[in-house]
């Protein structure tokens, strides 16, 4: 459905994104994921067509989006900010004001606001206005009046950061009913891999304003010592991950959650990297095709493996459960 | 100090009296102020919008002209415009000079920079989600423009009180532009000057209060309108 190719952005001379490709498919689930500053927004600024990429080209339906992207095609995508902003008026009035400026018709307009106030549990907030509202209430009300005007694509830029547990359940499931209802696409940029998990059928990792070359879990921005030796030590949290790289300084590491092993007990292996932990999630992993479990575990940071169910019930993961993680060092991907 | 308290003694009488001269002078004030206002505003505040929120070639020396025009001395917009509007100037056709348009048209070129520049100052210090969010619920260019206006709308009164106050107080173009008039062009600013020169001080004062009435009148009214205005 849309897509960027070849997008090159930059703020002030400054290269802030680095995209050869990518594209939301028409009725996807995608998750973006990725550190603070990784370029997630500002990809979401350009796919919601507000911002034109410096090089490059935004594709609707394979054909090219002017710089100036005509108002019909700007309707067929809505962004939610990650702090969204409530425009001057009550709730109602924020709700209506996508389909007021569609000329959507007083009784079409009346069936939406409610439908949508009813999801997202605002029925009671209707009347009140932004200063009257918690952050998470705002966030909700953001998402309501996207969801009203009906997009082709949703893009919501961190959506349950303000939002405790059960309102952040509330959303997940409030975006599930408007799909089944009507099919659309929606891209949700989050640093929350566990709401990824759960929620997307793709997931993409971005890192330094480029596409992560694996899945988007474990990774971390590290400083790489100088050195000449083909292995080296960077320290990440409590612990020390060996990698095998020439490179030195700032770099991002990147641990496939499919190359670690789980074991219950330390193996005598060629792994260079061996960590002792606990079990503190498992959760399906939609992404990695059906079938496969993340396990997440606690050994000084937070590492994430995949695994098949049949060996997480062989080995009886749960949470709580002591495990070893093992990788080697040329399993680490540096960029 | 005799001079002043004759002087509201005098204003006080021509007041209550409803002094036709007066009241005829204030009213063409009036006139010319609002209309001058409405024009520079029409034109001020949209290219204020314009030059906040789009990104062109050669913006920044649009904003630091218009900054810089804000100190135009406006003798030197009257003595531009004369020789424009005067019987052999390139406008002379128009035979406005030392007519109440010809002061519309200086107090509108003075009053425009103020419009223009502040409003793109107000403009700037919304919040830009503000914009972008209007933009992504689909609104169109003026539905975006009013949504941005709404919010900055307490500094947009500021600016239109200010252009006002300019309009109102100017004496320079309106002296050179409308030649102080008897009947026909005399405005408030150019009868206080020449009944102060003649040594009338009463109807001088006089002719100051109903500048200060006007002045509070319209700010009471923008207030209120503010007022009304919740979140």
């Amino acid at each position: 459905m849309i897509e960027l190719r070849g997008v090159r952005h930059r703020y002030d001379g400054r290269l802030v994104l680095n995209l050869d490709h990518f594209a939301v498919p028409a009725g996807a689930l995608l998750a973006v994921v990725g550190h603070n500053g990784a370029g997630k927004s500002t990809l979401l600024r350009l796919l919601a067509l507000l911002e034109a990429p410096t090089e490059g080209h935004v594709l609707w339906d394979g054909a090219p989006v002017s710089h100036r992207p005509p108002i019909a095609l700007r309707r067929r995508v809505t962004l939610v900010e990650q702090r969204p902003i409530l425009l001057r008026g009550t709730v109602l009035e924020n709700i209506r004001f996508g389909l007021r400026a569609r000329g959507v018709a007083e009784t079409e307009a009346y069936k939406r606001t409610a439908e949508v106030a009813e999801q997202l549990g605002l029925l009671s907030l209707l009347e009140r206005r932004r200063h009257e509202l918690s952050d998470g209430e705002v966030q909700r009300v953001a998402v309501a009046r996207a969801l009203a005007v009906r997009p082709d694509v949703l893009l919501l830029d961190e959506p349950t950061s303000s939002a405790d547990r059960a309102a952040s359940g509330a959303l997940y499931r409030a975006l599930a009913q408007a799909q089944a209802m009507r099919p659309f696409a929606v891209c949700i940029a989050s640093h929350q891999l566990e709401d990824a998990y759960r929620w997307a059928d793709d997931i993409r990792a971005l890192a330094e304003g480029r596409l992560s070359p694996v899945t988007p879990e474990n990774l971390f921005r590290v400083e790489l010592p100088a050195g000449t030796g083909e292995t080296k030590h960077a320290r990440v949290g409590t612990i020390d991950i060996a990698v095998t790289t020439d490179r030195t300084g700032p770099v991002v590491l990147a641990v496939p959650p499919t190359d670690i092993f789980v074991s219950l007990g330390a193996l005598p292996s060629s792994a260079r990297n061996v960590l002792a932990g606990r079990v503190t999630r498992i959760a399906a992993h939609r992404s990695s095709g059906g079938g496969g479990v993340a396990v997440t575990a606690d050994v000084g940071v937070e590492l994430v493996a995949v695994v098949t169910a049949e060996a997480a019930r062989e080995l009886a993961l749960a949470p709580d459960v002591p495990v070893v993680f093992s990788f080697k060092a040329s399993a680490v991907r540096v960029f | 100090m005799d001079f002043l308290a004759e002087g509201f003694r005098r204003a006080l009488a021509l007041l209550l009296s409803g002094d036709a001269e007066v009241f005829g002078i204030a009213l063409l004030t009036l006139k010319i102020a609002v209309v001058a206002t409405t024009v520079a505003c029409g034109i001020g505040l949209p290219l204020g919008y314009f030059l906040a929120t789009r990104r062109f070639w050669g913006r920044r020396a649009a904003l630091t002209a218009v900054n810089t025009a804000l100190a135009f001395p406006t003798v030197v917009v009257g003595l531009i415009l004369y020789g424009l509007l005067s019987r052999h100037g390139p406008l002379g056709g128009l035979g406005w000079l030392y007519t109440w348009q010809a002061i519309v048209v200086g107090d509108v070129l003075l009053a425009l920079p103020i419009a223009a520049a502040l409003s793109a100052a107000a403009v700037q210090g919304v919040d830009p989600r503000v914009r972008r969010t209007a933009q992504t619920l689909g609104a169109g260019r003026w539905l975006t423009a009013w949504t941005v206006a709404r919010e900055a709308r307490f500094a947009l009164a500021a600016v239109i009180t200010a252009a006002f106050g300019q309009v109102v107080a100017e004496i320079g173009a309106a002296m050179m532009l409308g030649g102080n008039i008897r009947g026909s062009t005399r405005t408030l600013t150019t009868a206080v000057a020449l009944y102060t020169s003649q040594g009338d001080f009463g109807l001088a004062v006089a002719l100051g209060l109903f500048l200060i009435v006007i002045a509070i009148a319209v700010n009471v009214t923008l207030q209120m309108l503010q007022g009304k205005g919740g979140d």
